[in-house]
Protein backbone atom coordinates (compact mmCIF):
# COMPACT_ATOMS: atom_id res chain seq x y z
CA UNK A 1 0.00 0.00 0.00
CA UNK A 2 1.13 3.40 -0.85
CA UNK A 3 2.39 5.68 1.65
CA UNK A 4 0.02 9.01 2.22
CA UNK A 5 1.97 11.31 3.16
CA UNK A 6 0.81 14.91 4.63
CA UNK A 7 3.39 16.66 2.56
CA UNK A 8 3.31 14.75 -0.95
CA UNK A 9 0.42 12.75 -1.35
CA UNK A 10 2.06 10.96 -4.52
CA UNK A 11 4.60 9.38 -2.64
CA UNK A 12 4.89 5.80 -3.18
CA UNK A 13 2.39 5.84 -6.10
CA UNK A 14 3.59 4.40 -9.46
CA UNK A 15 2.62 5.40 -12.76
CA UNK A 16 1.14 1.64 -13.26
CA UNK A 17 -1.22 2.53 -10.21
CA UNK A 18 -2.38 5.43 -12.32
CA UNK A 19 -2.26 4.43 -15.66
CA UNK A 20 -5.17 3.45 -18.53
CA UNK A 21 -4.56 0.45 -19.95
CA UNK A 22 -6.94 0.74 -22.69
CA UNK A 23 -4.33 2.35 -25.26
CA UNK A 24 -6.40 3.72 -28.24
CA UNK A 25 -4.40 3.90 -31.01
CA UNK A 26 -4.45 4.03 -34.96
CA UNK A 27 -1.99 3.95 -38.18
CA UNK A 28 -0.97 6.50 -39.61
CA UNK A 29 -3.05 5.58 -43.14
CA UNK A 30 -6.14 5.64 -41.09
CA UNK A 31 -8.65 8.89 -41.61
CA UNK A 32 -9.07 11.88 -39.32
CA UNK A 33 -12.64 11.05 -39.47
CA UNK A 34 -11.67 7.57 -37.74
CA UNK A 35 -9.66 9.20 -35.07
CA UNK A 36 -12.08 11.60 -34.06
CA UNK A 37 -15.04 8.48 -33.92
CA UNK A 38 -12.14 6.81 -31.57
CA UNK A 39 -11.98 10.01 -29.45
CA UNK A 40 -16.11 10.28 -28.88
CA UNK A 41 -16.29 6.40 -28.69
CA UNK A 42 -13.60 5.97 -25.92
CA UNK A 43 -14.21 9.75 -24.57
CA UNK A 44 -9.80 10.07 -24.80
CA UNK A 45 -8.33 13.48 -25.57
CA UNK A 46 -5.70 12.14 -28.08
CA UNK A 47 -5.29 8.72 -30.10
CA UNK A 48 -1.59 6.54 -30.45
CA UNK A 49 -0.42 6.71 -34.24
CA UNK A 50 1.25 3.71 -34.57
CA UNK A 51 3.26 1.49 -36.94
CA UNK A 52 2.96 -2.08 -38.46
CA UNK A 53 4.39 -3.27 -35.18
CA UNK A 54 2.38 -1.21 -32.83
CA UNK A 55 5.39 0.83 -31.90
CA UNK A 56 4.25 4.31 -31.12
CA UNK A 57 4.74 6.60 -33.81
CA UNK A 58 2.83 9.84 -32.80
CA UNK A 59 -0.12 11.08 -31.20
CA UNK A 60 -3.15 12.86 -32.39
CA UNK A 61 -5.61 15.13 -29.65
CA UNK A 62 -8.48 16.95 -29.92
CA UNK A 63 -6.59 19.99 -30.51
CA UNK A 64 -5.09 18.41 -33.87
CA UNK A 65 -8.29 17.40 -34.99
CA UNK A 66 -9.79 20.66 -34.69
CA UNK A 67 -7.12 22.25 -36.25
CA UNK A 68 -7.45 20.60 -39.01
CA UNK A 69 -10.96 21.51 -39.23
CA UNK A 70 -9.94 25.01 -38.91
CA UNK A 71 -7.50 24.88 -41.82
CA UNK A 72 -10.21 22.54 -44.17
CA UNK A 73 -8.66 19.79 -44.39
CA UNK A 74 -10.82 16.94 -45.66
CA UNK A 75 -11.88 14.14 -43.38
CA UNK A 76 -10.16 11.69 -45.54
CA UNK A 77 -6.82 12.89 -44.34
CA UNK A 78 -4.66 10.55 -42.66
CA UNK A 79 -3.55 11.15 -39.23
CA UNK A 80 -0.10 11.28 -39.99
CA UNK A 81 -0.42 14.64 -41.60
CA UNK A 82 -1.64 16.29 -38.37
CA UNK A 83 0.18 13.91 -35.74
CA UNK A 84 2.61 15.55 -33.55
CA UNK A 85 5.23 13.62 -32.28
CA UNK A 86 7.43 11.49 -31.10
CA UNK A 87 5.20 10.39 -28.24
CA UNK A 88 6.95 10.68 -24.65
CA UNK A 89 6.92 7.02 -22.39
CA UNK A 90 7.69 6.07 -19.28
CA UNK A 91 7.65 3.20 -17.75
CA UNK A 92 4.81 1.64 -15.31
CA UNK A 93 7.20 1.20 -12.30
CA UNK A 94 8.37 4.86 -12.75
CA UNK A 95 6.87 6.91 -9.92
CA UNK A 96 4.07 9.34 -10.60
CA UNK A 97 6.07 12.19 -9.58
CA UNK A 98 8.59 11.39 -12.06
CA UNK A 99 6.25 10.88 -14.63
CA UNK A 100 4.31 14.50 -13.58
CA UNK A 101 7.89 15.73 -13.50
CA UNK A 102 8.33 14.52 -17.61
CA UNK A 103 4.51 15.97 -18.05
CA UNK A 104 5.37 19.26 -16.55
CA UNK A 105 8.96 20.06 -17.86
CA UNK A 106 8.02 18.85 -21.56
CA UNK A 107 5.12 20.56 -21.50
CA UNK A 108 2.63 17.31 -22.67
CA UNK A 109 -1.15 16.10 -21.14
CA UNK A 110 -0.11 12.66 -21.32
CA UNK A 111 2.53 9.88 -21.20
CA UNK A 112 2.09 6.28 -22.95
CA UNK A 113 3.94 3.95 -20.69
CA UNK A 114 5.22 0.72 -22.13
CA UNK A 115 7.72 -2.02 -20.61
CA UNK A 116 11.58 -1.27 -21.15
CA UNK A 117 12.47 -2.21 -24.42
CA UNK A 118 9.04 -3.35 -25.48
CA UNK A 119 7.65 -1.12 -28.38
CA UNK A 120 4.12 -1.64 -27.55
CA UNK A 121 2.05 0.60 -25.12
CA UNK A 122 0.47 -0.82 -22.21
CA UNK A 123 -1.24 2.13 -20.55
CA UNK A 124 -1.55 5.88 -21.22
CA UNK A 125 -0.97 8.47 -18.19
CA UNK A 126 -3.20 11.76 -18.44
CA UNK A 127 -4.10 14.08 -15.67
CA UNK A 128 -7.74 13.21 -15.60
CA UNK A 129 -6.39 9.63 -14.52
CA UNK A 130 -4.14 11.40 -11.47
CA UNK A 131 -6.84 13.45 -10.53
CA UNK A 132 -9.07 10.78 -10.19
CA UNK A 133 -6.00 9.04 -7.96
CA UNK A 134 -5.21 12.31 -5.70
CA UNK A 135 -9.30 12.56 -5.14
CA UNK A 136 -8.94 8.47 -3.63
CA UNK A 137 -6.11 9.23 -1.67
CA UNK A 138 -6.77 12.34 -0.35
CA UNK A 139 -10.17 11.08 0.28
CA UNK A 140 -8.91 8.83 2.39
CA UNK A 141 -6.22 10.56 4.23
CA UNK A 142 -6.95 11.43 7.53
CA UNK A 143 -6.58 15.21 7.20
CA UNK A 144 -9.36 15.25 4.78
CA UNK A 145 -12.74 17.31 4.55
CA UNK A 146 -14.68 14.24 5.27
CA UNK A 147 -12.90 13.21 8.50
CA UNK A 148 -12.52 16.72 9.59
CA UNK A 149 -16.18 17.70 9.14
CA UNK A 150 -16.83 15.13 11.86
CA UNK A 151 -19.26 16.75 15.19
CA UNK A 152 -16.55 19.06 16.72
CA UNK A 153 -14.28 18.83 14.55
CA UNK A 154 -13.10 22.65 12.25
CA UNK A 155 -12.33 22.98 8.37
CA UNK A 156 -9.35 26.02 9.20
CA UNK A 157 -7.22 24.23 5.80
CA UNK A 158 -10.64 23.82 3.85
CA UNK A 159 -9.80 25.71 0.52
CA UNK A 160 -12.89 26.98 -1.44
CA UNK A 161 -13.87 27.37 -5.14
CA UNK A 162 -12.90 31.13 -4.91
CA UNK A 163 -9.36 30.27 -3.81
CA UNK A 164 -8.29 28.26 -6.61
CA UNK A 165 -10.50 29.40 -9.39
CA UNK A 166 -8.97 31.25 -12.38
CA UNK A 167 -11.12 34.40 -12.19
CA UNK A 168 -10.89 35.49 -15.79
CA UNK A 169 -13.16 33.64 -18.14
CA UNK A 170 -12.94 33.94 -21.82
CA UNK A 171 -15.79 34.07 -23.18
CA UNK A 172 -17.53 34.11 -26.66
CA UNK A 173 -21.27 35.17 -28.40
CA UNK A 174 -23.49 33.21 -29.49
CA UNK A 175 -23.42 34.54 -32.71
CA UNK A 176 -19.82 34.02 -32.74
CA UNK A 177 -19.03 31.77 -35.37
CA UNK A 178 -17.20 28.44 -34.73
CA UNK A 179 -13.83 29.36 -36.51
CA UNK A 180 -13.70 32.29 -34.29
CA UNK A 181 -14.25 29.94 -31.24
CA UNK A 182 -11.39 27.98 -32.77
CA UNK A 183 -9.70 30.63 -32.40
CA UNK A 184 -9.98 31.80 -29.14
CA UNK A 185 -9.64 28.10 -27.72
CA UNK A 186 -5.87 27.77 -30.09
CA UNK A 187 -4.67 31.29 -28.38
CA UNK A 188 -6.10 30.77 -25.20
CA UNK A 189 -5.00 27.15 -24.94
CA UNK A 190 -8.39 26.09 -23.69
CA UNK A 191 -10.21 22.93 -23.85
CA UNK A 192 -13.85 24.55 -23.43
CA UNK A 193 -15.04 28.17 -23.64
CA UNK A 194 -18.14 30.20 -21.93
CA UNK A 195 -20.92 30.91 -24.97
CA UNK A 196 -22.95 34.02 -23.70
CA UNK A 197 -26.38 35.16 -24.58
CA UNK A 198 -27.15 38.52 -26.13
CA UNK A 199 -27.78 39.59 -23.00
CA UNK A 200 -24.97 38.50 -21.33
CA UNK A 201 -25.53 35.71 -19.47
CA UNK A 202 -24.06 32.43 -19.49
CA UNK A 203 -25.54 30.71 -22.16
CA UNK A 204 -23.35 27.35 -22.75
CA UNK A 205 -20.06 26.06 -23.28
CA UNK A 206 -18.35 24.73 -26.86
CA UNK A 207 -15.99 22.16 -26.15
CA UNK A 208 -12.90 20.66 -28.55
CA UNK A 209 -15.10 17.45 -28.44
CA UNK A 210 -18.24 19.61 -29.65
CA UNK A 211 -15.93 21.55 -32.17
CA UNK A 212 -14.72 17.95 -33.95
CA UNK A 213 -18.09 16.53 -33.72
CA UNK A 214 -19.39 19.73 -35.82
CA UNK A 215 -16.00 19.00 -38.08
CA UNK A 216 -17.05 15.52 -38.64
CA UNK A 217 -20.92 16.34 -39.28
CA UNK A 218 -19.91 18.31 -42.30
CA UNK A 219 -20.77 21.76 -40.08
CA UNK A 220 -19.00 24.60 -42.38
CA UNK A 221 -16.77 26.81 -39.98
CA UNK A 222 -18.91 29.79 -40.14
CA UNK A 223 -21.61 28.01 -38.16
CA UNK A 224 -22.79 29.90 -35.15
CA UNK A 225 -21.49 28.85 -31.74
CA UNK A 226 -25.14 28.70 -30.41
CA UNK A 227 -25.95 25.76 -32.75
CA UNK A 228 -23.74 22.97 -31.28
CA UNK A 229 -23.14 24.26 -27.48
CA UNK A 230 -23.81 22.49 -24.33
CA UNK A 231 -25.93 23.94 -22.01
CA UNK A 232 -27.17 24.47 -19.09
CA UNK A 233 -23.54 25.85 -17.92
CA UNK A 234 -22.07 23.56 -15.21
CA UNK A 235 -21.01 25.76 -12.06
CA UNK A 236 -20.35 25.46 -8.74
CA UNK A 237 -20.52 27.95 -6.00
CA UNK A 238 -17.65 29.96 -5.30
CA UNK A 239 -18.18 29.33 -1.10
CA UNK A 240 -18.38 25.51 -1.79
CA UNK A 241 -15.12 23.44 -1.13
CA UNK A 242 -12.70 22.36 -3.81
CA UNK A 243 -13.61 19.09 -3.18
CA UNK A 244 -17.12 19.20 -3.99
CA UNK A 245 -16.25 20.62 -7.58
CA UNK A 246 -13.98 17.60 -7.85
CA UNK A 247 -16.46 15.49 -7.33
CA UNK A 248 -18.75 17.58 -9.76
CA UNK A 249 -16.53 17.56 -12.24
CA UNK A 250 -15.47 13.48 -12.17
CA UNK A 251 -19.16 12.76 -11.84
CA UNK A 252 -20.56 14.80 -14.83
CA UNK A 253 -17.56 14.50 -17.09
CA UNK A 254 -16.63 17.98 -17.12
CA UNK A 255 -12.69 19.39 -17.17
CA UNK A 256 -13.96 22.75 -16.57
CA UNK A 257 -16.57 24.06 -13.68
CA UNK A 258 -17.63 27.73 -13.79
CA UNK A 259 -17.86 29.55 -10.42
CA UNK A 260 -20.54 31.91 -9.71
CA UNK A 261 -20.91 34.30 -7.10
CA UNK A 262 -24.71 34.17 -5.45
CA UNK A 263 -26.17 32.87 -8.44
CA UNK A 264 -25.09 30.59 -11.16
CA UNK A 265 -26.57 33.54 -13.53
CA UNK A 266 -23.53 35.51 -12.49
CA UNK A 267 -20.14 33.75 -13.30
CA UNK A 268 -16.66 35.14 -11.65
CA UNK A 269 -14.49 31.87 -12.55
CA UNK A 270 -13.50 28.87 -14.07
CA UNK A 271 -12.36 25.65 -12.25
CA UNK A 272 -10.52 23.02 -14.48
CA UNK A 273 -9.03 19.72 -13.36
CA UNK A 274 -5.38 21.22 -13.31
CA UNK A 275 -6.38 24.08 -11.69
CA UNK A 276 -7.49 21.18 -9.00
CA UNK A 277 -4.63 18.93 -9.77
CA UNK A 278 -2.51 22.05 -8.55
CA UNK A 279 -3.61 22.48 -4.94
CA UNK A 280 -3.96 18.50 -4.47
CA UNK A 281 -7.67 17.46 -3.99
CA UNK A 282 -8.22 20.65 -2.79
CA UNK A 283 -9.45 19.53 0.35
CA UNK A 284 -6.23 19.82 2.63
CA UNK A 285 -3.45 22.71 2.64
CA UNK A 286 -1.00 20.38 4.26
CA UNK A 287 -0.28 18.80 1.03
CA UNK A 288 2.85 20.94 -1.00
CA UNK A 289 1.78 22.66 -3.67
CA UNK A 290 1.61 20.33 -7.04
CA UNK A 291 4.28 19.95 -9.88
CA UNK A 292 1.82 18.85 -12.28
CA UNK A 293 0.99 22.21 -13.52
CA UNK A 294 3.44 25.01 -13.79
CA UNK B 1 -24.74 -31.48 -45.31
CA UNK B 2 -22.54 -29.25 -44.81
CA UNK B 3 -23.57 -26.35 -42.75
CA UNK B 4 -22.68 -22.60 -43.41
CA UNK B 5 -23.82 -19.54 -42.68
CA UNK B 6 -26.96 -20.08 -45.40
CA UNK B 7 -29.18 -22.19 -42.93
CA UNK B 8 -27.86 -19.91 -39.26
CA UNK B 9 -28.09 -16.71 -41.04
CA UNK B 10 -31.65 -14.28 -39.70
CA UNK B 11 -32.59 -13.08 -42.98
CA UNK B 12 -35.22 -10.75 -41.46
CA UNK B 13 -32.90 -7.52 -40.06
CA UNK B 14 -33.73 -3.92 -40.20
CA UNK B 15 -30.27 -1.65 -40.54
CA UNK B 16 -29.56 1.97 -39.51
CA UNK B 17 -28.12 4.99 -41.64
CA UNK B 18 -24.82 6.76 -40.10
CA UNK B 19 -27.00 10.15 -40.03
CA UNK B 20 -29.17 8.63 -37.55
CA UNK B 21 -28.93 9.66 -33.69
CA UNK B 22 -28.72 7.82 -31.31
CA UNK B 23 -32.29 7.65 -29.93
CA UNK B 24 -33.34 7.07 -33.71
CA UNK B 25 -31.09 4.25 -33.75
CA UNK B 26 -32.38 2.91 -30.24
CA UNK B 27 -36.02 2.86 -31.18
CA UNK B 28 -34.73 0.98 -34.49
CA UNK B 29 -33.00 -1.42 -31.83
CA UNK B 30 -36.43 -1.72 -30.19
CA UNK B 31 -38.47 -2.10 -33.59
CA UNK B 32 -36.26 -4.94 -34.54
CA UNK B 33 -36.29 -7.27 -31.31
CA UNK B 34 -40.01 -6.83 -31.44
CA UNK B 35 -40.49 -7.94 -35.34
CA UNK B 36 -37.82 -11.09 -34.59
CA UNK B 37 -39.06 -11.90 -31.39
CA UNK B 38 -36.02 -11.75 -29.47
CA UNK B 39 -33.58 -9.13 -27.95
CA UNK B 40 -31.71 -7.06 -31.09
CA UNK B 41 -27.87 -5.91 -29.64
CA UNK B 42 -26.30 -5.23 -32.44
CA UNK B 43 -27.20 -3.95 -36.01
CA UNK B 44 -26.08 -3.48 -39.91
CA UNK B 45 -25.40 0.40 -40.79
CA UNK B 46 -25.95 0.90 -44.50
CA UNK B 47 -25.38 3.84 -46.81
CA UNK B 48 -27.97 5.84 -48.90
CA UNK B 49 -26.83 2.71 -51.64
CA UNK B 50 -27.36 -0.46 -49.44
CA UNK B 51 -23.66 -0.91 -49.10
CA UNK B 52 -22.59 -1.73 -45.65
CA UNK B 53 -20.35 0.67 -43.74
CA UNK B 54 -20.00 -0.57 -40.27
CA UNK B 55 -21.85 -2.22 -37.09
CA UNK B 56 -23.04 -0.69 -34.11
CA UNK B 57 -24.11 -2.57 -31.44
CA UNK B 58 -25.51 -1.17 -28.00
CA UNK B 59 -21.60 -2.21 -26.69
CA UNK B 60 -21.19 1.19 -28.61
CA UNK B 61 -23.36 3.01 -26.82
CA UNK B 62 -22.95 2.47 -23.11
CA UNK B 63 -19.48 2.54 -23.99
CA UNK B 64 -20.78 6.32 -25.00
CA UNK B 65 -23.07 6.77 -21.75
CA UNK B 66 -20.64 5.96 -19.29
CA UNK B 67 -19.30 8.50 -17.09
CA UNK B 68 -15.32 8.71 -18.02
CA UNK B 69 -14.05 8.40 -14.32
CA UNK B 70 -16.56 6.47 -13.24
CA UNK B 71 -13.76 4.09 -11.68
CA UNK B 72 -13.60 6.68 -8.99
CA UNK B 73 -17.02 6.69 -8.38
CA UNK B 74 -16.60 3.80 -5.55
CA UNK B 75 -14.93 6.09 -3.55
CA UNK B 76 -17.91 8.87 -3.14
CA UNK B 77 -20.29 7.14 -0.45
CA UNK B 78 -22.94 10.17 -0.49
CA UNK B 79 -23.48 9.40 -4.75
CA UNK B 80 -26.54 10.32 -5.77
CA UNK B 81 -27.15 9.81 -9.36
CA UNK B 82 -29.61 12.97 -9.55
CA UNK B 83 -30.30 13.70 -13.20
CA UNK B 84 -27.21 12.02 -14.37
CA UNK B 85 -28.47 9.32 -16.31
CA UNK B 86 -30.64 12.02 -17.99
CA UNK B 87 -27.55 14.47 -18.50
CA UNK B 88 -25.59 11.34 -20.44
CA UNK B 89 -28.54 10.86 -22.60
CA UNK B 90 -28.99 14.13 -23.28
CA UNK B 91 -25.70 14.62 -24.35
CA UNK B 92 -25.64 11.37 -26.45
CA UNK B 93 -28.48 12.54 -28.57
CA UNK B 94 -25.80 15.06 -30.52
CA UNK B 95 -24.08 12.04 -31.37
CA UNK B 96 -25.09 10.33 -34.26
CA UNK B 97 -24.75 6.59 -35.57
CA UNK B 98 -21.62 7.45 -38.00
CA UNK B 99 -19.63 8.72 -34.90
CA UNK B 100 -19.55 5.50 -32.43
CA UNK B 101 -20.31 2.65 -35.44
CA UNK B 102 -17.47 0.04 -36.25
CA UNK B 103 -16.28 0.23 -39.33
CA UNK B 104 -13.70 -2.13 -39.51
CA UNK B 105 -16.23 -5.08 -40.14
CA UNK B 106 -15.83 -8.33 -40.25
CA UNK B 107 -18.07 -10.02 -42.78
CA UNK B 108 -18.58 -14.01 -44.25
CA UNK B 109 -20.61 -15.51 -47.00
CA UNK B 110 -23.90 -17.61 -47.56
CA UNK B 111 -21.54 -20.38 -48.14
CA UNK B 112 -19.04 -19.87 -44.99
CA UNK B 113 -19.00 -23.04 -42.79
CA UNK B 114 -20.32 -23.20 -39.24
CA UNK B 115 -17.35 -24.13 -37.77
CA UNK B 116 -15.26 -21.32 -39.62
CA UNK B 117 -18.18 -19.09 -38.55
CA UNK B 118 -17.12 -20.11 -34.70
CA UNK B 119 -13.48 -19.77 -35.06
CA UNK B 120 -13.98 -16.26 -36.21
CA UNK B 121 -16.24 -15.29 -33.81
CA UNK B 122 -13.99 -16.76 -31.13
CA UNK B 123 -10.72 -15.19 -32.09
CA UNK B 124 -12.00 -11.99 -32.83
CA UNK B 125 -14.53 -11.65 -29.73
CA UNK B 126 -17.39 -10.96 -32.37
CA UNK B 127 -21.27 -12.06 -31.69
CA UNK B 128 -22.47 -11.32 -35.02
CA UNK B 129 -21.16 -11.41 -38.40
CA UNK B 130 -23.12 -9.97 -41.94
CA UNK B 131 -23.11 -12.04 -44.55
CA UNK B 132 -22.17 -10.62 -48.05
CA UNK B 133 -23.01 -11.35 -51.30
CA UNK B 134 -21.21 -9.76 -54.06
CA UNK B 135 -21.43 -6.62 -51.56
CA UNK B 136 -25.03 -7.21 -51.17
CA UNK B 137 -26.34 -7.91 -47.39
CA UNK B 138 -28.01 -11.00 -47.34
CA UNK B 139 -28.15 -11.11 -43.63
CA UNK B 140 -26.70 -11.86 -40.46
CA UNK B 141 -25.60 -14.50 -38.31
CA UNK B 142 -25.82 -14.62 -34.67
CA UNK B 143 -23.70 -16.11 -31.86
CA UNK B 144 -27.47 -17.18 -30.62
CA UNK B 145 -28.01 -18.57 -33.79
CA UNK B 146 -24.79 -20.49 -34.16
CA UNK B 147 -25.05 -21.94 -30.89
CA UNK B 148 -29.11 -23.23 -31.38
CA UNK B 149 -27.91 -24.85 -34.53
CA UNK B 150 -25.13 -26.70 -32.39
CA UNK B 151 -27.62 -27.72 -29.51
CA UNK B 152 -29.58 -29.78 -32.45
CA UNK B 153 -26.63 -31.36 -33.65
CA UNK B 154 -25.15 -32.05 -30.04
CA UNK B 155 -29.00 -33.90 -28.86
CA UNK B 156 -30.13 -36.81 -29.89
Amino acid sequence: MPVIDYREVLKGLLVQEGMRRQVIHLSQEAPLEQAIRCTIKYKVNAILITDEHQAGLGVVSKTDLMGAYYAGLPLSTPCSAVMMGPPLFCQPQDTLDFALDVMRTQKVHRLYVREDGAPRAVGVLAYPDIVGLLYRYCHRCERSLRTLAAPGKTLPDQLRLREVMTAEIYAHQEEDSLQEVMEGLAAYRFGAVLIKAATGLPAGVVSKTDLILAYKHGLPPDTRAQSIMSAPVQAGDASAPVVEALKTMIFWDVHRLFVYQDSPQNLVGVLSLSDVARFRSGTCRACLASRIIS
Amino acid sequence: MNLTARQVMETRFATLRPEMTISEAVRVFQGASREQGQKVLGMMVTDGAGTLVGLLSLYDILLLLRPKHIHIWGEMEDLEDCGLLESACQRAKRVLVGDIMTTEVITITPDTHLLLIIDIMIKKHVRRLPVLEDGKILGMVYLSGVFNQLLEKLTP
